[in-house]
């Protein structure tokens, strides 16, 4: 409370900013701290006792007294961020010439970094991300993808914070907090940066790094030219290694630079043809880079957990291979209470959430449920929020950036809806909020939806008033500050159904599969598969051609039986799974398919998952929790719907089944 | 920021190139050693002998100028004209990627490895090492080691 009453007169006054002491918290950058290099040397001396000092009043009094006789070098907007009181290192480069040369560093820069003053000045702070002063382009272990936001934020004018990692001048590994702020003069225009620093050890041991085969070529200076010689094992003929361009390249940029582009397989295979690269793709380094940059940081990310037993080669060659694929109950406990049918449920990370549904006596509910499944015990439990969107069944809720959720359209008390609400279940009070999103599209139920790119809603077909079928696409983007429903305007859509399933994969692509179908005056089970790319400049659905791959040992043809109302989910590798449903004849709906859309000739493949599947066949809803379990719950078995007992198609060994909650 | 200044840039194996600084500094090696004014006059690559450096050079002033063009089509024509610039022996390939990382030009380095990796993709093993003409230099027991490991990467 002190801290932003201390803001608040801060931004109120006006004035330039003064250090001082406050509680926990004080402002930084004081206006004695910032001087032009010149007269760098005496504001060290003079600002820093006062700061280092720490939390006795002694700062205040030199605040106060440097106050009265400073000029105004900078003019600063007052406002800025607030920091623990420890010693906090920073630094001000200048906006206005080119590449934001320093003219500014503390005494506490100075000793956590190892560089004087002296030898920064005039130079742009990257420097830190050099491993030694003779390095010539920053640590392979500095993360590339913060170092290009920082450069957007500077380009943009913004503040950025994040972590990064630094090192001493003596090549010691520091984690730099980071934050940078530019600082305007009266016409708005930038005119310098400050950056605030705080350091911290970085545990890694750079002797031990994942990789010591690139940090023997990283410190050799000859490394492009440098003959590759294998510790172990004879050395390859002098006259090969001549000709084969390939292994002429040094580690680092073999193994970063190319393989982290193949896919998990094309690793395998090029793992296979020599000793070298063998003992490259064995880094787990080098696999982690695979498989983010084959499934995406945010799968990646979640899959993390998993690695810790499997390690990421395995992880990826089980992905691949599905060969652990197997099917688990698991029980848990809460209830859903009143019971229902035809809800909707997502996972948001490694929560269920379920919302609506239709009671006894086709009663429309809106109460949201949550189950974790990080939790020893987990176990269904009513989400208390403010007010619920109006009860609905037959309506889709969709997960967005990983703990908000978007419920859209359904029947509810007094028709069809075409409605949107939010929720963040990372709120302290979670609370449903209506989107206005411009024009929405018709009210329906039994559509599908999808989220795309972590934020974009995108919704298709369903059934309309008068028992219409509809055949159109919708984009939300939730990212925007005014979100607004835009169709996606095809030459030619699939036909009209309700009850498919959309997926994603490639990041930007949809399948739609299955789901009752317009066939002229009839509706009809459809078994097709449609494809559309939203990062094309004018996106087309396109029936996607499907052979049925006859296995070996005469397996009869595997494509899957017409459905709707079924399971499909996208796997990390942009495969889909399909299953259940409900089909025509006498079809087994527990029989799993699996589909790789991007594939030259897309061929439906049966997986053979071992273990007890869910026996009803329609009304499921699937999640898929930490990218690796797919769960599928309800369901009518004919006598009730069950929500404590889920099932669970494990893509990836667990060794252990033991719902353990890491620290 | 002055944009008429020109550098010399000098190849290994001796030869001159001058270029247009901003076409230099697409080069963060080169761009770092002009800042910190320890570059001098020509400026030294070792490492990178003319024949890559020309083309090296041919690849940032493209760069540099369709940056600056007005209109955004050229993007598409950027493209092709990428496609077209890494139509060249492997023995040059290779020798691009080293300069782009000695030179640290991260768009060549992605496009040149982006390359390669495109030559990778999809052959087995005893393709891979006939497109890269890699021994393998495995011994029997670890031929099949290698096998059993990564039989599922070939079905």
């Amino acid at each position: 409370m002190a801290a932003s009453k201390e803001e608040e007169e801060l931004k109120g006054s006006g004035k330039r900013l003064k250090c001082s002491v406050t509680g926990r918290y004080r402002a930084v950058v004081a206006e004695e701290d910032v001087r032009p290099c010149e007269e760098a040397e005496e504001g060290v001396a003079a600002g820093e006792d006062g700061e280092d000092d720490g939390d006795d009043g002694g700062d205040e009094q030199l605040g106060e007294e440097e106050e009265e006789e400073e000029d105004s070098e900078l003019p600063m907007k007052p406002g800025l961020f607030f920091y623990p009181l420890t010693p906090t290192s920073f630094v001000v480069s200048d906006a206005l010439e080119p590449d934001f040369p320093i003219i500014y560093v503390n005494t506490v820069f100075e000793s956590f970094t190892g560089y004087r003053a002296d030898e920064v000045l005039g130079r742009n702070c990257r420097f830190l991300q050099y491993r030694d002063p003779r390095a010539q382009r920053r640590h392979p272990l500095v993360d590339p993808v913060v170092v290009s936001e920082i450069r957007r934020c500077l380009e943009q004018g913004l503040e950025f914070q994040g972590e990064l990692l630094n090192f001493r001048k003596d090549g010691t590994p520091l984690v730099n907090r980071l934050k940078l702020a530019p600082i305007h003069d009266d016409d708005g225009i930038v005119t310098h940066v400050i950056g605030i620093q705080i350091f911290s050890e970085a545990k890694i041991d750079m002797n031990c790094i994942s990789y010591p085969v690139f940090k023997e070529t990283y410190n050799n200076e000859c490394e492009q030219m440098s003959v590759y010689t294998p510790k172990d094992g004879p050395l390859p003929f002098v006259q090969d290694q001549e000709m084969c361009g390939i292994l002429q390249l040094s580690d680092e940029v073999l193994a970063h630079n190319i393989l982290s582009r193949l896919t998990p397989r094309d690793v395998a295979s090029i793992g296979s043809v020599c000793r070298r690269i063998r003992h490259l793709t064995k880094n787990e380094h080098l696999r982690k880079m695979v498989c983010q940059n084959a499934w995406g940081r945010d799968v990646t990310g979640a899959l993390e957990r998993m690695t810790e037993k499997l390690g990421w080669g395995r992880l990826a060659r089980e992905l691949t291979t599905l060969e652990a694929v197997c099917w688990r109950k698991l029980t848990v406990g809460g209830a859903v209470e009143p019971s229902r049918c035809n809800f909707s449920a997502c996972a948001a990370g490694n929560r269920l959430v379920l919302f609506g549904g239709e009671g006894v006596n086709m009663q429309p509910m809106d109460d949201t449920f949550v189950l974790n499944l990080d939790a020893a015990n987990p176990e269904w439990r009513r989400v208390s929020v403010e007010s619920s969107p109006p009860g609905r069944w037959g309506h889709t809720l969709s997960c967005i950036n990983g703990s908000w959720l978007v419920v859209f359209g359904g029947c509810g008390r007094q028709g069809l809806l075409n409605d949107v609400f939010v929720l963040d279940l990372d709120a302290k009070q979670p609370t449903w909020t209506e989107v206005l999103g411009g024009t929405p599209p018709l009210p329906r139920s039994w559509h599908s939806s999808c989220t795309v790119e972590g934020s974009k809603l995108v919704v298709s077909g369903g059934c309309t008033d008068a028992g219409v079928l509809l055949s159109d696409t919708y984009l939300l983007d939730l990212t925007t500050d005014k979100p607004v429903w835009k169709e996606i305007p095809t030459s030619w859509a699939p036909p009209s159904r309700l009850g498919h399933s959309l997926s994603v994969y490639g990041r930007t692509k949809l399948l739609m599969f299955g789901g009752l179908a317009k066939s002229g005056h009839l509706r009809l089970r459809s078994g097709e598969a449609y494809t559309i790319d939203l990062d094309d400049e004018e996106p087309q659905w396109r029936l996607l051609e499907c052979s049925a791959l006859t296995g070996i040992g005469g397996q009869s043809a595997a494509v899957p039986p017409p459905r709707l109302d079924h399971v499909a989910v996208s796997m990390p590798c942009g495969r889909i799974l399909i299953f259940g449903g409900s089909i025509a004849g006498l079809h087994s709906p527990s029989q799993v398919f699996l589909l790789d859309p991007s594939e030259e000739k897309p061929s439906w493949r049966i997986l053979n998952a071992p273990g007890q599947p869910p026996k009803y066949a329609w009304g499921h809803s699937t999640c898929v929790v930490g990218g690796t379990r797919v769960l599928v719950l309800g369901g009518h078995t004919g006598e009730e719907w069950i929500l404590n007992e889920l099932h669970e198609l494990c893509l990836a060994s667990w060794q252990d089944m033991d719902a353990a909650s890491d620290e | 920021m002055a944009t008429s200044r020109k550098v010399t840039l000098l190849s290994s194996d001796g030869e001159s190139f001058e270029v247009e600084q901003s076409v230099a500094v697409e080069s963060i090696t080169i761009k770092d050693s002009i800042e910190e004014g320890s570059a001098g006059n020509p400026i030294p690559v070792p490492k990178v002998n003319s024949k890559i450096l020309a083309k090296v050079i041919e690849y940032c002033k493209k760069h540099v100028e369709s940056a600056k063009a007005e209109d955004r089509v050229d993007d598409e024509d950027l493209v092709a004209w990428d496609a077209d610039f890494v139509k060249v022996d492997q023995a040059t390939l290779f020798d691009l990627i080293r300069a782009a990382n000695f030179l640290n030009i991260k768009s060549l380095l992605d496009l040149t490895c982006q390359t390669v990796a495109d030559m990778i993709k999809g052959k087995t093993p005893e393709e891979k090492r006939k497109t890269f003409t890699i021994r393998n230099d495995f011994t029997p027991e670890e031929e099949e080691e290698v096998r059993r490991e990564n039989q599922w990467a070939f079905e």
